[in-house]
C-alpha cells in the first residue's frame, strides 16, 4: 500500500563553528551559516526508507528561514519527492513552530508524520507531542525502527529502562532516534538533480512570545589545562592531582 | 503558586516536588503503585491513578487534575514519557512549555528558568510566562517532609497507542550521579574488552565507571544509564576521568559540573583538552597502566 509521508525538517546553525566570544561569552550565532540539523537528517532517513520499503510519496516541511531551500535540496537528494518550505521560523518557541507546520499537515494528505525525537540545537523535544494533538492523531515517540502495516503503525521505543514495541493506527506521528539509522550521502547525480526541483515557499504570520531572554551565554570554563604532550613529565603531576582531590 | 508535577521515574519525581514547594503547594500526580514511595517526600496533596503511564492518556489525566486544582504551573520530569507527554498536553490546552530547564527561581514575582541551549554551548536564562515545564534530572536533592497528603484518586483514559511487548533492558546498580569519582570512556576505547582493561584504574580510585553515548547507546558497550551528556545523566563529581572522550560539546554539557577534570586523548587538538584541568595527550592504553602504577606507588 503507498503511503502519504511527510518529514518535518529542521535548519540549525552549524554548532562545530559556534564559538563564545571569549570576553562576553556570547555566541556568534548571527554569523554562522544553517545546515540540516542532525535529528531531521535521520527522520529524512528514515521517512526515504519507509516509501522505498513500502511505496507511497515523501514530502518534506520546514519552516525556517530564505536559506532553507538550500537544506531541502539536500532533502531531495536523499529521496524525498516533494519540500514546502514555511519562512518565519521564530527561535524556539515551540507551540508556534507546532501550530504553524501542523496546519500545513492538515492541509496535505498524510498518513504518517516523521520528525527527530528532540532537535540537535535547541534540544526541546516538544514538537512530536505538540504536532500529535494538534493533529488529533496517535504519537509513537522515540523510534529504534518503523514497520507499516495495513493501516497501522508498529515503532520499537526507546525508553531510559526498557524498550517496548508499541502500536496505533495511522495515521500517526512517529519520533524517531539518532540511532535509528545513518543517513545516506546522496551521489553527485542526484544532488545535480534536486536542485532543478521546485520548492513551494510560503511565509508564516508572526506569532507571540512568551519568553524574555536575560542572557545566553557559555558557563565560564575556568580549567586549569594544564596538558602535558610528554607523559613521563605529566603523569607524576596528574597523579599528584588526583592523589589530592580524593582525599 | 501551585504545582502539579509528575514523572514516570521516582528519582525525578521526589526531585520536583522538592524543588517546586519553594512556589507553594505542589500536588504530586503519581501511579498508585508509587504513592507509597513519594509521600515522605512531602507533597502537599497526592492524585494516584492506575494503569500504563502513556504519555497521551497520562496528558489528559494531568489536564483534568490541573483543572481542578487550578494549578498554576505544571511540572514534568524530562523523560521519554515525561517529553511526548508534556508536547501532547501543551498542544490540548493551549498552553507554552519551558523545556529541559535546569534551574528555576522566583526573581521578584518573574519566573526566571536556564537551560542549555546551542546543544549544550550556552546556556539561556529567560524569564517566562509558560505553564508547562520539562525539567532535567538533577534539579534539587529530595528532602523527606513529615505529614500525611491526602490521596485522590483519578481515572486513567484509554491510550490511542497499544503497548505490545516490554523488552527490559540490563540495569545496573551503580548510580553514576552519586559517584564522587567517574572514569568515563569514549569510543577511543575501541572495544569492549577495552573496558575491562581500565576497570583496575576505576578501582583503585574507588570510583565508577560511565562513558560517552556511542559507547553506551551505539555500542552498548556499557548500559544507557552509564551515558553522561547533554541527553544522558548530568553529573558533578570531585573527579572526571575522561579517556579517550573527544568532548563535544554535547557530551560537556554533562560533565562540566566536575570539579576536577583530567583527559586522556591521542589527539592534542581534541576539544576535551580546553575542558580540563589536566590533560596527557597519548595512547590511553600506555597511559591508563602508567598512571595506576603511578597512583599504587
Ligand atoms: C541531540 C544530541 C544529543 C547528544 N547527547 C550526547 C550525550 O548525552 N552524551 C554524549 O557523550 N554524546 C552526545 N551526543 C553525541 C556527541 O555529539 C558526540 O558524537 C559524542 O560525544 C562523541 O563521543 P566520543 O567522544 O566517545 O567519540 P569520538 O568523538 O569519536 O571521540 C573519540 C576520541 O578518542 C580519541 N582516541 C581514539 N583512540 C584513542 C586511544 N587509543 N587513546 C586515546 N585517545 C584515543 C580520539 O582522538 C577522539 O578524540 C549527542 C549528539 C546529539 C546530536
Ligand atoms: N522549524 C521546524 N521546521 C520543521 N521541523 C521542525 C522544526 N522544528 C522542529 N522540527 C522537527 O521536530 C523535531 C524535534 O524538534 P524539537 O521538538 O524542537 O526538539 C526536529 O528534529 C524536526 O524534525
Amino acid at each position: 500500500m503507498p503511503y502519504q509521508i511527510v518529514v518535518l525538517i529542521k535548519q540549525m546553525p552549524d554548532l562545530e563553528l559556534i564559538k563564545p566570544d571569549p570576553s562576553t561569552g556570547e555566541p556568534n550565532v548571527k554569523s554562522v551559516p544553517l545546515r540540516f540539523e542532525t535529528l531531521s537528517k535521520h527522520a529524512t532517513e528514515a521517512a526515504v526508507r519507509l516509501k522505498e520499503k513500502y511505496g507511497g510519496k515523501v514530502t518534506g516541511i520546514c519552516l525556517g528561514t530564505e536559506t532553507a531551500g538550500q537544506v531541502m535540496k539536500e532533502a531531495f537528494a536523499m529521496g524525498v519527492d516533494e519540500g514546502i518550505v514555511i519562512t518565519g521560523y521564530q527561535g524556539s518557541n515551540p507551540r508556534y513552530t507546532a501550530r504553524i507546520l501542523a496546519e500545513k499537515i492538515k492541509s496535505i494528505p498524510h498518513d504518517v508524520v516523521v520528525l527527530g525525537n528532540q532537535s540537535a540545537d535547541s534540544y526541546t523535544g516538544m514538537i512530536p507531542g505538540m504536532i500529535s494533538s494538534m493533529l488529533g492523531v496517535p504519537l509513537l515517540g522515540n523510534a529504534l525502527s518503523i514497520e507499516l502495516s495495513d493501516g497501522s503503525a508498529q515503532v520499537l521505543r526507546v525508553m531510559e529502562d526498557r524498550n517496548e514495541k508499541i502500536q496505533s493506527k495511522l495515521p500517526a506521528v512517529i519520533s524517531v532516534t539518532q540511532e535509528i539509522n545513518e543517513p545516506r550521502l546522496p551521489p553527485v547525480m542526484q544532488i545535480l538533480a534536486a536542485g532543478r526541483k521546485p520548492i513551494k515557499t510560503e511565509k508564516a504570520e508572526p506569532g507571540k512570545s512568551y519568553t524574555a531572554i536575560r542572557s545566553n551565554k557559555a558557563p565560564k570554563s575556568e580549567r586549569k589545562k594544564q596538558i602535558f604532550e610528554d607523559p613521563v613529565k605529566g603523569i607524576p603531576e596528574v597523579v599528584k592531582a588526583l592523589k589530592e582531590a580524593i582525599r | 503558586m501551585k504545582t502539579l508535577v509528575y514523572s514516570d521515574s521516582q528519582d525525578i519525581a521526589a526531585q520536583l516536588v522538592a524543588k517546586f514547594s519553594q512556589f507553594g503547594e505542589v500536588t504530586l500526580l503519581v501511579s498508585s503503585g508509587n504513592v507509597d514511595k513519594l509521600k515522605k517526600y512531602g507533597p502537599t496533596s497526592i492524585i494516584s491513578f492506575e494503569g500504563p503511564e502513556n504519555p497521551d492518556a497520562l496528558a489528559n489525566i494531568a489536564r483534568t487534575a490541573a483543572e481542578k486544582g487550578q494549578h498554576e504551573m505544571i511540572a514534568i520530569g524530562s523523560t521519554t514519557v515525561g517529553r511526548d507527554m508534556a508536547g501532547i498536553l501543551a498542544g490540548m490546552i493551549g498552553a507554552d512549555v519551558m523545556a529541559e530547564i535546569v534551574d528555576i527561581r522566583n526573581d521578584g514575582g518573574k519566573i526566571v528558568t536556564r537551560r542549555f541551549f546551542l546543544g549544550g554551548k550556552t546556556v539561556l536564562e529567560e524569564e517566562t510566562t509558560s505553564k508547562i515545564f520539562t525539567v532535567s534530572p538533577g534539579i534539587a536533592e529530595p528532602a523527606e517532609k513529615a505529614g500525611s497528603p491526602p490521596i485522590e484518586h483519578l481515572g486513567l483514559a484509554a491510550s490511542s497507542v497499544s503497548v505490545i511487548e516490554v523488552i527490559p533492558k540490563m540495569a545496573s546498580s551503580e548510580d553514576i550521579e552519586k559517584a564522587s569519582v567517574i572514569v568515563s570512556v569514549g569510543r577511543g576505547i575501541g572495544s569492549k574488552e577495552g573496558i575491562e582493561k581500565i576497570r583496575p584504574l576505576a578501582e583503585a580510585l574507588n570510583g565508577v565507571i560511565a562513558g560517552s553515548r556511542p559507547v553506551c547507546l551505539d555500542y552498548q558497550w556499557l548500559s544507557e544509564e552509564k551515558q553522561v551528556g547533554l541527553s544522558g545523566k548530568k553529573v558533578r563529581p570531585k573527579v572526571y576521568l575522561a579517556l579517550g572522550i573527544s568532548g563535544q560539546i554535547q557530551h560537556i554539557a554533562g560533565m562540566r559540573g566536575s570539579k576536577m577534570v583530567v583527559a586522556v586523548n591521542k589527539d592534542k587538538s581534541a576539544p576535551i583538552f580546553e575542558e580540563a584541568d589536566y590533560g596527557l595527550v597519548g595512547d590511553l592504553y600506555q597511559i591508563v597502566p602508567k598512571l595506576l602504577e603511578a597512583l599504587k606507588a
